[in-house]
């Protein structure tokens, strides 16, 4: 019993870091009906960087968090205005080769700067951990999921309630409705990449301080951004958390009754039987673009 | 440009009966980048049947090529006695049958998918695929798996591969053109301009895009199946190739989305460019690949073959769009 307890805790912990790590992927895919396959180094290079700033200042990693995501913001509102932009509205294949290229690119320039080994990041209370009842909670683990928590709930309440998160809500709906009641449609892409792009970042941290990372991760983050939207939904933090806590809670139980080798099988059988019986995913509309 | 049957016959067996000289005359490192192009060509036109034709990208077809060689090999090494052609054609039959059990099975659900789910499927089937064969003690996919030798004696190994690949990719390419001709092909042309228009009217798109499926995976299987034998040993990871499942879609778009010879272009100039031009900078070929990747996007979205028909279609000042 206690077993199980702590294998969905710990299930629970982990979803609530993929949510994170996919929120912005669905952020994107929702307003732009772009898949940003470079999603993933965008939260590699999060973890990179508070790997760097923490280690240069001798602070924490979470208090690094401002920093990390105001330059993700800056790079991703670039990124979208250089590039991406010009893919938008095209051949869905035109963008996911180009965000495909890029990362491509930006992985060989981290293994440059960085080598191909895996780094952690280590905070000061990495080994501290407390007892709830039969479950044992590492205090690394539980300050990354409120960190989630507390960034997806921003979000979210980004989206529903400032200026900026009505205008991205209205681009989504309706892009040429939106442009006509005087939204500058290009900005806002280029916000709500930035946007993206900064909760990623957000996310690289969390992630490197519970989990080893290294440049060649970033397929892994991308695909289970993907996964996560798919589960939940697209374009909602709901969503995402909803499928990041699915899938979190699937892999952990898989790794621990299964086999350790197989979560990614298990996860791909959800995809396809989810596909089957709801392919919208259960909170709203993941596949209206592919229809 | 539009050829008679005939004259394309004759002309795709003259430049294939060109190609075949290369090894006699060509030095050994360019026999093996030789082997490489016809290889990828004929996995390019393969993809294309149903990512150029039919419209449904895949991004996981290196999923076919592992499940084929592995196949293959795990048959071959228990069939022993066997004479070397025989032995050749039967891991090349087993390939190709349970490429095409594999595609018809996952077809259903896979093909409810469009455009970019589809792509992303696929790359997950590719990864199920590439773990299960690694994790599984039966497949030998961690440990690796030998081929036995079919190399008639008397031949360099690379020399003969290169003729195998040559006949692979003709045969290939023959039936890609057979299809791209027939009823099934402007079906599943109509497919990739508008699917509900077409079911609409009346053509079967389930069953069309599902036999393009099949077709195109039972082909990879078996092209896969002489990349294992030209590789001697493989393991997971030498046929669940990532950039595989990238760059078969790269030929595609290099020399010229659903077209019947862009893919070979393309495959033709990326391995160039890659093994040859790039061969010496391997820290930068991540990088290179990638720029390449971005470039192609942002300038020549419709490929070589695109730039040609937008410079002819200039040339004749032909005013109506081209009917793709």
């Amino acid at each position: 019993m206690s077993l199980i307890a702590q294998t969905l805790a710990d299930g629970l912990v982990l979803g609530g870091i993929y949510a994170l790590a996919a929120v912005g992927f669905s952020l994107i895919f929702g307003v732009l009906h772009v898949i940003n396959l470079s999603h993933g180094i965008l939260v590699l290079i999060g973890a990179y960087l508070a790997l760097i700033t923490s280690q240069a200042l001798h602070i924490d990693p979470l208090l690094t968090l401002p920093l990390v995501m105001a330059v993700l913001f800056l790079a991703g509102y670039g990124y979208q205005r250089l590039l991406i932009q010009r893919t938008v509205d095209r051949s869905p294949l035109g963008s996911m080769l180009l965000t495909f290229g890029v990362a491509l690119m930006l992985q060989n320039i981290m293994i440059w700067l960085f080598s191909p080994d895996m780094k952690n990041i280590t905070p000061t209370y990495a080994f501290a951990s407390f007892k709830l009842g039969p479950v044992t909670f590492d205090a690394v683990r539980v300050s990354a999921l409120v960190a989630s928590l507390v960034l997806l709930s921003c979000l979210a309440a980004l989206l529903k309630f400032s200026a900026l998160g009505r205008v991205i809500r209205a681009t989504a709906q309706q892009t040429l409705a939106a442009r006509l009641c005087g939204v500058n449609v290009r900005h806002v892409y280029a916000l709500t990449f930035g946007v993206s792009a900064a909760f990623a970042g957000a996310a690289g941290i969390v992630i490197g301080i519970i989990l080893p990372f290294s440049p060649a991760d970033e397929a892994l983050w991308t695909m289970n951004a993907f996964v996560v939207v798919v589960l939940g939904g697209v374009g909602s933090p709901a969503g995402a958390l909803i499928g990041g806590l699915l899938l979190g809670v699937v892999n952990t139980l898989t790794a621990q009754y299964v086999g350790p080798s197989f979560p990614n099988v298990t996860m791909f059988l959800l995809l396809v039987l989810l596909l089957l019986v709801r392919p919208t995913g259960l909170l709203g509309h993941a596949f209206s673009a592919s229809r | 440009m539009k050829l008679s049957f005939a004259s394309t016959v004759v002309l795709m067996l003259a430049v294939a009966a060109l190609l075949a000289f290369g090894p006699l005359v060509l030095p050994p490192f360019y026999v093996r980048v030789g082997q490489l192009m016809l290889y990828s060509a004929g996995l390019a036109v393969a993809w294309a049947i149903l990512g150029g034709f039919a419209g449904y990208a895949s991004f996981g077809h290196a999923a076919f090529i592992g499940v084929g060689a592995f196949a293959a090999g795990l048959v071959e090494n228990r069939a022993s006695g066997l004479s070397a052609p025989l032995l050749l054609l039967l891991g090349v039959t087993v390939g190709g049958l349970c490429c095409a059990v594999l595609s018809a099975a996952i077809a259903y659900p896979i093909l409810r998918l469009r455009g970019t789910f589809f792509a992303i499927a696929m790359l997950g089937v590719s990864h199920v695929c590439a773990e299960i064969t690694n994790n599984v003690d039966f497949f030998e996919g961690s440990l690796g798996l030998n081929f036995p030798s079919v190399t008639p004696s008397g031949l360099e190994p690379a020399t003969f591969f290169y003729w195998l690949y040559l006949v692979g990719g003709l045969a290939v390419l023959l039936i890609a053109w057979q299809i791209r001709r027939s009823r099934f092909g402007a079906g599943l042309l109509s497919i990739r301009e508008d699917e509900d228009t077409a079911r609409m009217l009346g053509v079967p798109t389930e069953r069309y895009k599902r036999l393009a499926f099949v077709i195109s995976a039972v082909l990879t299987g078996m092209l896969g199946v002489i990349y294992g034998h030209s590789l001697g040993y493989i393991t997971t990871d030498s046929v669940y190739r990532d950039d595989t499942n990238l760059s078969l879609i790269v030929y595609s778009m290099l020399g010229g989305m659903g077209t019947l010879f862009g893919p070979i272009i393309g495959a033709f100039s990326l391995v160039f460019i890659t093994q040859v031009l790039l061969g010496r900078l391997l820290d930068f070929h991540l990088f290179a690949t990638g720029l390449l990747l971005v470039i192609l996007v942002l300038a020549a979205p419709g490929g070589v073959l695109g730039i040609a028909r937008t410079v002819s279609l200039r040339r004749h000042k032909v005013t109506t769009a081209p009917a793709e």
